[in-house]
């Protein structure tokens, strides 16, 4: 008796409802489309205040196809990224074929990484080993599904009106906090979506330092596979 | 454009709560949308780019006097132990798109000043157009640099591109005239890329004269796949400006932080006529092999280290080049007794050929270390590289210092000591040391 009293109550509780796997999926969904081009700036903020920007415009198709293009500072202007999957590259215009990159480093010497830059849907990488509601936010215990992935294991606190996280902690494998990630400003874009317009890291790594990626424009784009190649890399810019 | 009930809702709520303007987000950086829509708006509507940079580029030299190089430059005459040099460089880079068609176009203005020399030029390195009727399909017609291999020093399979420099293989090359085709395709499963670029290259008395023997064209084919996460590429080339050549190149991370890439020649045919310490050529003629395998690695404190080891079948032996530096040795000897310059002119021109060539012998180990931002000094990269001739031990150590100070300025600060026993490469270039100073700006 006292077991199904249990079985009851455990069937009845909230969290019992709550399909972690379904809310990762809506919180990829709300931050951005499948497929899409979007624009971005990377701004990284000094502790003295001075700053450094980068324009990046970027397609993504499917769950593991992103390339960008670095429209601005003059200096890394046409430089260009690619990842497929795991692979990741970086084209930079005169001086060889692509070079194979990796996940952890920055292209840009922001506290943003190449996966950051290049992030794949969360559920793609990610399975949901937790899932609890605290007040008016799920809480997602996030582990990586492979060895390849940037980061070992991920926090994420997620608005349960909007689906959309507000804040997600980035740890190592040995469970030194990289940094975190803060989702703010919700904004319409193209497709009439409400999404973060700002997403703001910090880092115990790298005290005092801050930097921003802002969503200028996400629009719905599907474009040929062949796009998201090393040698289309160079020609890039054309489908803009 | 159809907005749903909801974001218009959603909208009105924006703009309701977001004053025009500024955003300050955490802190007290301030981040105006509007200034960044602006910004995009600009770069979406012009169907033209223009960039490039200025570089001014001082450079000292301290020479060897006693070495092979040193009496093969200044035979007749004496140039003290240093000399300056002043370089200073326009780069300008445009594009023009329009529909399926594009143009592309790089170009250097290069004046130099200096005890040596000066010369003014201008260089066309790159300049071609592009007709791209759909994303898997592009031509490209002009004067163009193809970039094959996955060296980063050397690239033995870059069959119809100019040698890189291995002491700053960045620096961008100048192409050659070309015609290109190349066809992408993209698949589901382990294979997940396939692509294929074929090549004609003339070769007349106007044109790509350079490249190799007049009036032939030739042609080269590269197949490129990404098969379960690694790339590879085979190639040929073929036409009588240069032998038959076939090539295989491989790159592939075997963690999130190391890469490991190689690349294997096979040149058909490669003539070469060594000489003996006399002066006299003895031509052969066989198939030979030119190799790299290399690492790339990037630790948790961002320090990347890159190591290469390169084999150069085309190269000379160590006891072949022994023979060329006894050669120059005697005709330079003759000519300050005697005067007479004929042994030494014959030297001077056998190093403009395979002999004076950056990497001329066969075994060669290069290793760059680079450490990002260091002290936490922002946009600072020290580096440190060496390239190391395996058989004679002769090698170079270049320090380096990169530093951008603010947005699209560069500066960057690098020596070069050049070190080698007497008869070894290094120990016989011009130059024991080198000292250079770069100063670039991009607009």
């Amino acid at each position: 008796m006292a077991l199904l009293a249990i079985a009851v109550l455990l069937g009845a509780s909230p969290a019992a409802a709550l399909d972690g796997t379904e809310i990762l999926k809506k919180v990829d969904a709300n931050l951005q489309p499948e497929s899409f081009e979007s624009y971005r700036k990377l701004i990284d903020v000094q502790p003295s205040g001075a700053r450094r920007e980068y324009l990046l415009w970027t397609l993504k198709k499917g769950d593991d196809r992103i390339a960008s293009l670095f429209l601005e500072p003059a200096s890394e202007k046409g430089r260009a990224t690619l990842r497929l999957g795991d692979n990741m590259w970086l084209y930079i215009p005169g001086v060889g074929k692509p070079i194979r990159i990796t996940s952890l480093q920055s292209v840009t010497g922001s506290v943003f990484n190449n996966a950051d830059i290049m992030r794949l849907d969360y559920h793609v990488e990610y399975d949901v080993r937790t899932v609890e509601e605290q007040g008016g936010a799920y809480f997602l215990d996030l582990r990586a599904k492979t060895t390849t992935v940037a980061y070992d294991h991920l926090k994420m606190w997620v608005d349960r009106k909007t689906v959309l996280p507000t804040r997600i902690e980035c740890y190592a494998a040995t469970g030194l906090l990289i940094k975190t990630l803060y989702f703010k400003e919700p904004k319409p874009f193209d497709d009439g979506r409400l999404r973060p317009a700002i997403l703001e890291t910090d880092s115990p790594l790298y005290k005092g330092y801050r930097s921003y990626m802002v969503y200028a424009r996400i629009k719905k784009r599907v474009v040929p596979d062949e796009v998201f190649t090393l040698d289309f890399l160079p020609r890039l810019e054309t489908m803009r | 454009m159809r907005v749903a009930p909801g974001a218009a809702a959603a909208l009105l709520l924006w703009a309701l709560l977001v004053p025009a303007g500024a955003i300050r987000a955490q802190g007290t950086d301030e981040i105006r949308l509007e200034d960044i829509e602006k910004e995009i708006a600009r770069t979406v509507e012009r169907p033209y780019r223009l960039g490039g940079f200025l570089e001014f580029q001082p450079t000292l030299f301290g020479f060897d006097r006693d070495a092979a190089f040193y009496r093969l430059q200044f035979f007749d005459e004496d140039e003290g132990a240093t000399a300056a040099q002043y370089d200073l460089r326009l780069r300008l880079e445009g594009s023009y798109r329009k529909g399926i068609f594009s143009l592309f176009a790089r170009a250097d203005a290069l004046t130099t000043q200096g005890d040596l020399d000066s010369e003014s030029r201008i260089d066309l390195l790159e300049g071609f157009g592009s007709l791209k009727p759909i994303p898997g399909l592009a031509l490209d017609v002009g004067k163009k640099v193809v970039k094959w291999g996955k060296g980063y020093a050397w690239n033995p399979v870059a069959f119809v591109d100019r040698p890189k420099n291995p002491e700053d293989p960045e620096l961008a090359l100048e192409g050659f005239y070309l015609l290109v085709a190349e066809a992408i395709r993209s698949f589901d499963g382990p294979l997940k890329t396939a692509a294929f670029t074929a090549v004609a290259l003339p070769v007349d008395r106007d044109v790509n004269e350079e490249f190799g023997e007049t009036d032939h064209l030739n042609v080269a084919a590269k197949l490129y796949a990404l098969l379960f996460d690694t790339d590879l590429d085979v190639m040929v080339f073929t036409g009588g400006s240069r032998t038959t050549r076939f090539g295989v190149d491989f790159a592939r991370n075997i963690l999130t932080n190391f890469e490991v890439h190689g690349e294997w020649a096979l040149i058909t045919d490669f003539e070469q006529a060594p000489i003996n310490e006399r002066g006299q050529a003895k031509r052969r003629v066989a198939d030979v092999m030119s190799y790299l395998v290399g690492i790339r690695y990037l630790t948790e404190r961002e320090t990347t280290f890159i190591v290469e080891y390169y084999h150069n079948g085309t190269g000379f032996t160590g006891g072949q080049m022994e023979d060329f530096f006894r050669f120059v040795e005697a005709g330079d000897a003759t000519f300050r007794s005697t005067g007479n310059p004929t042994g030494i002119r014959r030297a001077i021109t056998l190093a403009e050929g395979a002999y004076g060539r950056p990497n001329p012998m066969r075994s060669y180990l290069y290793a760059r270390a680079s450490q990002k931002e260091p002290f936490d000094i922002l946009y600072f990269t020290p580096a440190l590289t060496t390239i190391v001739n395996v058989e004679d031990q002769s090698f170079v150590v270049i320090p380096e210092l990169t530093y951008s100070p603010v947005t699209n300025l560069e500066l960057r600060f690098r020596a070069a000591a050049l070190v080698g026993e007497r008869r070894a490469e290094y120990g016989e270039k011009q130059n024991d040391y080198r000292l250079e100073l770069r100063v670039r700006y991009y607009f």
